[in-house]
């Protein structure tokens, strides 16, 4: 009786296992990565809104500030999202007519709110305060990108704890000058002041920034 | 625990009750019980594959791309802004009088009830009752239709059948139409009842509450020919004798009473003052007296003829020996002495009290007389027997029942429910269906008090404007419509009834004073006058009743949480451990010990009491420091017609009340019943066995320092630095306890704590992050109670920490022992090891499974999850809004206020930070009482106490 098996069939064999391994090995790695990276993350993701509002329309084009709209940012945990009266405090005088803002018509003719796809968040375990970030010299694109360039809002940052991190454990060289916090173009250049001048100025306080306690509650 | 501990939590542990100690020497005792269930192989493979399986879902389930919506609002109200939290002052109405709240809302929801500090009868802090009003506010039950004989109408059909009634009122003058009422102090409704006796003369109506304080009203108008208020000023009290008093946990004013007494009892902050209790069955105020002396009802009335002979004059009448320290001591402080005599007792003898407090001279020192604040029924001589013998007759063709549940509550003997059988009309509002919607013709929906505009006063007189929290979110009746539509077929709203009665206090329009008003929570000099009705010459004349004559007396008294049943479904409040018997979710029977012992009964015997026929079966439970002449029947519970979370939770004992004197017949059935017992959950172990620390004046007067401990540690040879900015830390004053468990549901609506149920906490699985502990000292008839209120006690050397195997405990760098849920997988090794058992761990998905809207949580906390441990943060959300104002605006911290802290009555609790200028914590700290629990443990809590002086010395000793 002749061999079942020929010999190529040992390397056939050996080849598959190294498959398997190497599938096993990338599925681990697949598992382990990927609720870490951008993808999963929904970073660089514009989803459909009610209303195609463009930013990069209304703060570059038009220069309406990011507190016209968001308007708590500055003393609540929340920024805010604009009620619809704030988009028909102008929209009743202009563009009156556009089929586009029939949603935002609507909402004040029915007195049903607009629901907004949610684009950026941060756990429920977690709790982020707008207010101090913006009062200690942590700008808008920080954690947003660069609204002011985005026709359709989308995610710009990951936001995980690791992203949150990198900034608490060495504030210094993130933190922007007063005047220019809610610049989202703005970048570091030979202009900005040191991070240690930015640090004293605006006393960031000798608090342990990565204690827990200071997100988690 | 080897040795016998001098302070001892339950009988069975005093005792060594062998299998006792071998249960609560476990850290987790429900799991002998789980391991020895029979297992097999491919069960345990199934588990472990279904572990590993979930844990996978888990990982791999980590949050990802965000999901949900952002919904702003159509047109933003004044003044909220999303994110911050909104206060708006309302009150808490208990028997008719009012104690000031302040509802914290976010984005328009109500979360959390704090005390209101302008308010006389709060001072800022709040009863258990008034923090479990939240749950109250979101009880879906509350979502129930008008119904006419249990069928569902509308809500025209119920204004029509109220339109006939008009009809018929204006027809026959009012004759045989009858409102039956609690006791209330609302202006608004008194007007609007005088407006129904204008048009309708012989309308009437009844005030009644199923534990009223009728016989103390009674007694004050025997005593000064009129209607009254009694007015304690405990501050200026030096000696108190409290008779089977509620002085400070129900009496109206309690909570401010409470503050009054407390700030008296630490020796190293204020001269002492002394209570001495007489009582029958341990009450609140006994468990804090200097000296507490058992007298069983019929020895009281003999007491209190002793005392009248010996304070009035008269035939001296033979008390028990030691009457007559306390009557010295009462004389030796003429003007500042002060007698209080429990609702329980007849009116005779609350007039003769009230005459031997006049003849102690503390009128005005000690006691005012104050114009009185409840309101009278239509007529003296209406009672709810009366009443029902009325409605028997067929002399009341109409009934309406406003707020009142007299079908369960009413005594078993009035048997009422048979007696509305015969009303041609009966209408019942209640908030939930209950015993008397279901028996009545009519039944509607009430408002929450939260929902509509009204008014109430305070025990002082002191009025406040009750502002709505939000729009109705069920459809509720408000009562000022209904008795409205009784006048008119278009009464005007509550908000104009409200503001015509205070109209010439705070204006006819909408102007500052009413603004502030509504914002302070009070209307400010609105207080009652001050009466200078002297005593009737006769107060002290009338004969007191004679007590039963038979060997063992029923005595009722309400369920401190539940009260007449009224909260039944309340879970925070069935849960709460009861501050003496430590029972949950059940009224057992409360029986002493010599009196079990004679008929061999152990906790947990169920027996049957029979009374004029009427009988129940209930479990008992043996009640150290009880008299042998009397049990006592809490009641409140075994409501039949109640939510799920109420429904046939205990017994009802209503049912017997009411019958005639003779003696219950008690027998044992031999069924025994589990009791929900917290008392032996979380024991700690000490070498002394001495965990509330305490003692007399006189040790402390001679030795200011003797509560340390020579094997304590000594002092650091390295400099104490705070490594943050702050060091957080509180100091609990054991004079000050109570015991009264505000602290204990302010922690859990502040912080999300989830309610197991009675299976679990058979299982010791509560959740409290604050457990106030309740050890008794000496003989198991007579001991001594020592209240200790423990919670995470943040040690700078915290045991839990080294042993988590993922770092999800960790120390911060201003002290706070802090628990990281989404790191946590459930080790429980940190419980293991923790000496003072504060950790609690989730066995299952507790806040998943309450019912409960997901509206009423605190945003501010995580709702933690199946599986992970958690345990008291110091409210690490307060400390962190003030901690962002204060870096954010420049300004410093504003003091932070824990939920425990301002819950408080007694300001028991203070927290703080230590390394502050001028800290009072610290200053606490660094007092001659204070001590850590378990010190030798070298954990260096944050969290210490002040050791418990109980003023027993001479009189003149007292003086510091």
């Amino acid at each position: 009786m002749g061999s079942v098996f020929r010999p190529a069939a040992n390397l056939w064999a050996s080849l598959a296992l190294l498959l398997l391994s190497l599938t096993l090995v990338a599925f681990s790695l697949l598992v382990w990565f990927w609720p870490h990276g951008d993808a999963a993350r929904g970073v660089n993701w514009a989803p459909a809104q009610p209303v195609p509002f463009s930013h990069q329309h209304h703060v570059s084009g038009l220069g309406i500030d990011c507190r016209y709209c968001h308007t708590a940012v500055e003393v609540s945990t929340n920024a805010g999202m604009p009620p619809t009266y704030t988009c028909m405090s102008c929209h009743s005088q202009i563009w009156t007519n556009a089929a586009l803002l029939e949603p935002v018509r609507n909402s004040l003719k029915d007195d049903r709110p607009l629901a907004w796809r949610r684009i950026t968040d941060v756990p429920d375990f977690v709790y982020f305060d707008h207010s101090i970030h913006i009062a200690k010299g942590v700008g808008c694109s920080s954690c947003h990108g660069d609204v002011a360039d985005m026709a359709l809002t989308y995610k710009a940052k990951s936001l995980t704890m690791q992203f949150c991190l990198d900034c608490h454990r060495d504030p210094g060289p993130r933190l922007q000058p007063k005047d220019k916090i809610y610049d989202t173009r703005w970048r570091r250049d030979a202009t900005t002041p040191a991070p240690d001048v930015l640090l004293a100025q605006y006393g960031v306080p000798e608090r342990n920034l990565t204690d827990c306690s200071i997100c988690h509650r | 625990m080897s040795s016998v501990n001098a302070q001892w939590r339950s009988l069975e542990e005093l005792m060594q009750d062998p299998d006792f100690v071998s249960r609560v020497e476990q850290e987790f005792p429900m799991l002998g019980a789980a391991l020895s269930a029979p297992r097999d192989r491919r069960q345990a493979l199934t588990l472990m594959a279904a572990s590993l399986a979930l844990a996978g879902a888990g990982l791999s389930g980590c949050d990802g791309a965000p999901e949900g919506h952002l919904i702003p609002a159509v047109r933003m109200p004044s003044g909220v802004v999303p994110g911050m939290p909104d206060y708006y002052s309302s009150a808490h109405v208990e028997g008719g009088y009012a104690a000031g709240t302040v509802v914290k809302h976010f984005m328009g929801r109500p979360i959390k009830v704090e005390g209101n500090p302008f308010h006389p009868a709060s001072l800022g802090a709040t009863s258990p009752i008034a923090q479990a009003e939240l749950l109250d506010f979101y009880d879906p039950r509350r979502a129930w239709g008008m119904t006419q004989a249990n069928l569902p109408r509308s809500r025209s059909a119920l204004e029509q059948a109220l339109g006939e009634q008009r009809d018929k009122l204006a027809a026959t003058g009012g004759a045989g139409f009858v409102i039956l009422t609690g006791a209330s102090t609302s202006p608004t409704l008194a007007a609007q009842f005088d407006a129904l006796r204008k048009s309708y003369p012989q309308i009437r109506w009844l005030h009644w509450e199923a534990v009223g304080r009728e016989n103390a009203e009674k007694g004050v108008a025997l005593a000064y020919g009129g209607r009254f208020e009694l007015k304690p000023l405990l501050q200026d009290a030096d000696v108190i004798l409290a008779i089977d008093s509620d002085l400070l946990s129900a009496a109206p004013g309690h909570l401010r009473l409470a503050r009054e007494f407390a700030a008296r009892r630490n020796p190293t902050r204020a001269k002492m003052n002394r209570l001495y209790a007489i009582e029958a069955t341990p009450s609140l105020t006994g468990a804090v007296a200097d000296e507490r002396f058992i007298a069983g009802p019929r020895e009281t009335r003999r007491i209190l003829l002793a005392l009248a002979a010996a304070l009035l004059g008269g035939a001296p009448v033979e008390g028990p020996p030691w009457l007559d320290r306390i009557v010295s001591d009462l004389r030796a402080n003429r003007g500042r002495a002060f007698i209080h005599l429990g609702p329980d007792h007849a009116p005779q003898a609350h007039a003769l009290v009230l005459a031997m407090n006049e003849a102690l001279g503390g009128r005005q020192a000690v006691y005012t007389l104050l114009d009185a604040v409840t309101h009278a029924s239509s007529d003296d001589s209406l009672s709810l027997a009366s009443l029902v013998t009325d409605m028997r007759a067929g002399q009341v063709s109409s009934l309406l029942i406003i707020d009142s549940n007299p079908v369960y509550a009413a005594p078993g003997a009035l048997n009422f429910a048979e007696a509305l059988g015969r009303v041609e009309f009966s209408l019942c509002l209640s908030a939930t269906p209950n015993e008397t919607t279901a028996a009545a013709l009519w039944a509607a929906p009430m408002i929450h008090p939260w929902e509509g505009w009204s008014d109430a006063r305070a025990f002082d007189g002191t009025a406040s404007v009750m502002q709505p929290q939000a729009l109705p979110l069920y459809q509720g009746v408000e009562p000022y419509h209904v008795l409205g539509l009784l006048l008119r077929p278009d009464p005007p709203p509550a908000l104009d009834l409200v503001r015509q009665t205070w109209n010439d206090r705070l204006g006819g329009a909408v102007g500052d004073a009413w603004i502030d008003a509504l914002a302070q929570g009070v209307i400010p000099n609105s207080a009652s006058p001050v009466s200078n009705r002297p005593l009737r010459d006769d107060a002290a004349r009338a004969a007191l009743p004679e007590p039963s004559s038979a060997a063992t007396i029923l005595l009722f008294r309400p369920d401190p949480y539940l009260l007449d049943g009224r909260y039944a479904d309340n879970p925070w409040l069935q849960e709460l451990p009861r501050p003496l018997s430590k029972i949950s979710w059940g009224n057992p029977l409360l029986i002493s010990p010599r009196r079990a012992r004679e008929l061999s009964l152990a906790n947990g015997d169920v027996v049957r009491i029979t009374l004029d026929g009427a009988h129940v079966t209930t479990p008992i439970v043996i009640t150290p420091g009880q008299s042998d002449d009397c049990v006592v029947a809490l009641l409140g519970f075994g409501r039949r017609h109640a939510g799920p979370v109420g429904r046939n939770i205990g017994v009802d004992f209503f049912e017997l009340m009411g019958r005639s004197c003779a003696a219950p017949d008690i027998q044992k059935t031999g069924a025994t019943e589990e009791l929900a017992g917290t008392q032996h959950h979380a024991a700690m172990f000490d070498e002394s066995g001495v965990y509330a620390r305490s003692g007399a004046l006189s040790q402390f007067l001679a030795d200011p320092g003797f509560v340390r401990r020579s094997d304590e540690p000594q002092p650091s040879f390295y400099e104490w630095k705070p490594e943050g900015p702050a060091a957080w830390g509180m100091s609990i004053d054991l004079n000050a306890c109570i015991g009264c468990g505000a602290c204990v549901v302010a922690c859990q609506a502040e912080n999300n704590i989830p309610v197991v149920g009675k299976a679990e906490v058979l299982r010791e699985r509560e959740m409290y992050w604050l457990r106030i502990d309740r050890y008794y000292d000496g003989p198991p008839e007579s001991p001594k109670v020592n209240f200790q209120p423990v919670l995470c006690m943040h040690c700078e050397e915290a045991p839990c920490e080294p042993v988590c195997p993922v770092g999800a405990t960790m120390h911060d760098a201003e002290g706070l022992n802090v628990m990281v849920y989404n790191r946590c997988i459930g080790t429980r090794f940190c419980s293991n090891n923790c000496p003072y058992k504060v950790r609690r761990f989730n066995y299952f998905d507790f806040a998943g499974e309450e019912r409960r809207a997901i509206e009423s949580r605190n945003p501010e906390v995580t709702v933690r999850a199946r599986g992970v441990m958690e345990k008291c943060t110091f409210c690490l959300q307060r400390i962190a809004a003030a901690r962002i104002v204060a870096d954010r605006d420049g300004e410093t911290a504003s003091a932070v206020v824990t939920a425990c802290e301002a819950a408080c009555p007694t300001q028991a609790f203070t927290f703080g930070d230590l390394a502050a200028k001028g800290s009072e914590v610290a200053a606490r700290r660094a007092g001659p009482l204070s001590y850590a629990l378990l010190a030798d443990q070298n954990t260096k809590p944050r969290v210490t106490y002040e050791a418990h002086i109980f003023n027993v010395d001479k009189p003149e000793e007292t003086q510091k």
